[in-house]
Order: structure tokens, then C-alpha cells, then sequence
């Protein structure tokens, strides 16, 4: 698995929680940096997702494939719904659904590396 | 107002079991289709604990109160009832469940999302 896009993922995900969670406490809803932000976080997992498919159709990776892939596809998944949830909810709750999102970015890709390198 | 609690910090319990409806459906998922023999209790659980999520993320999204207090019953009732029996009898789960030693694997937050849940239904009479 390429190390440096997860290293690029994981940074930028918490980085992007710490904001999310700057805004809900100081009351505001999802902004412009917030919105671009996600975007930004989905093409980042996009291209980690295209990296574990690459290395994966090249004959490498962990014997337990559906895993890893459970959590590829949920990684896509999550960024356009939170900033879907966080439109919704104008108010600080938007930006405190963002703190999830981005916690859970991190550390399902915290998990991916894990079972990448063969551990529980 | 019945929708009150969909919104607000209803929204942020939705994201929330939005995800753990994720996590634990293909948790679920995985376990039951390639190792369903190995621990069918514990991957039946999982399957139950999956389903809980999912309509609690239905009931909370349609603003649905009793089948979301019936569901976070639920919930809480499972994480202390699961979460008590995978300590002492350890034997019987051999593999994790979301709920398994009071969902220790998810940071406890298994644990603290019905308290969490079951707090704002509650404080939305009516």
C-alpha cells in the first residue's frame, strides 16, 4: 500500500477534524474552507482507493481482500455524506457531523495499513 | 414538532449511526459470509447489533420517536447484556462483535451513543 497517500490521508483528515471542530465551538455552521476542504479529503482517499486497487490487481495485499475493500468503499462514501449532512444542518451540529467524518477517515485508514501489514 | 429530533444535534446522533450502521452491516457482512461456522453466535449478534444501527439511523432520520426509543432500549440493553457476557465467558465469542466487552474495539462509544440517544429523544416530550 502506498504509505504516502495514507500519511497524506490520515494528515489531512485529522487536520480537517481540528477545523470542524474549531467551528462547532465557536457556533458557526460548515463553511467555504470546510466544503473545499472535504472535497479535497475525497479526491485524496479517491486516489489511495485507485493506489490499493492497483496494488491489488498487481498480486499484492493481505489474504482477507472483502475487509480491506469494505473499507475502501466506505472511506469513498463518507466525505460527500457528511458535507451532504453538514448542507442540511446549518448550525454548529453541520460542522460537529464533519469532526465524525473526519475522525472516521483517519482511522479507517489507520485500520487499512493495519490489515495491509498483515496485523488483527 | 415531532421532526425536532432530526434536527440540530439530531443531525450529528444521525452521522453518527449513520456510520456505525456502516461499520457493524459489513462487519456483519464479512463475518457471516465467509466464516458464519466459526462463531455463530457471536456473528448472528453482530448481524442484530448491524440491524439496530441501520433503524435507529432510519428512526432518528424520519423523526420516528417511539422506534427510536425502542431501538436505543435495545441498544443499551445489548452492549451491558453482550458486553457482560463476552467478559465472563470469554469462550463463547471468539471473535469481536461491536458490542463485545461493552464495545472496547469502537473507543466505548457503543456504549455512550444510547445514554447519548436516549437523553435527547427524552428531552423532546411531546
Amino acid at each position: 500500500m502506498n504509505t504516502v497517500i495514507s500519511t497524506i490521508v490520515i494528515v489531512a483528515s485529522l487536520l480537517l477534524m481540528l477545523a470542524s471542530l474549531i467551528v462547532a465551538i465557536r457556533n458557526r455552521p460548515m463553511g467555504m474552507v470546510l466544503l473545499v476542504g472535504f472535497a479535497v479529503l475525497e479526491v485524496a482517499v479517491l486516489v489511495q482507493a485507485g493506489f490499493v486497487i492497483a496494488a491489488v490487481a498487481g498480486g499484492q495485499g493481505p489474504a482477507d481482500k472483502v475487509t480491506l475493500f469494505g473499507y475502501v468503499g466506505g472511506q469513498v462514501v463518507i466525505p460527500p455524506a457528511g458535507v451532504f449532512l453538514a448542507l442540511a444542518e446549518r448550525s454548529r451540529w453541520g460542522a460537529a457531523i464533519l469532526v465524525v467524518a473526519g475522525f472516521a477517515i483517519a482511522v479507517m485508514t489507520g485500520r487499512m495499513l493495519q490489515i495491509w501489514a498483515g496485523g488483527a | 414538532m415531532t421532526a425536532s429530533i432530526s434536527t440540530g444535534p439530531g443531525r450529528a446522533l444521525i452521522a453518527v449511526y449513520g456510520l456505525f450502521s456502516l461499520a457493524a452491516g459489513a462487519r456483519a457482512a464479512v463475518q457471516i459470509a465467509s466464516k458464519f461456522d466459526q462463531a455463530p453466535l457471536a456473528y448472528s449478534l453482530s448481524a442484530l447489533a448491524a440491524a439496530v444501527y441501520i433503524a435507529l439511523t432510519v428512526a432518528l432520520w424520519r423523526g420516528a420517536r417511539l422506534l427510536a426509543l425502542v431501538g436505543l432500549g435495545i441498544e443499551l440493553a445489548g452492549v451491558l447484556i453482550i458486553g457482560t457476557l463476552s467478559v465472563l465467558d470469554p469462550a463463547a465469542f471468539p471473535d469481536e462483535t461491536v458490542w463485545s466487552a461493552y464495545g472496547k474495539g469502537y473507543v466505548f462509544i457503543p456504549l455512550v451513543l444510547p445514554v447519548v440517544g436516549l437523553y435527547w429523544v427524552l428531552r423532546h416530550k411531546r
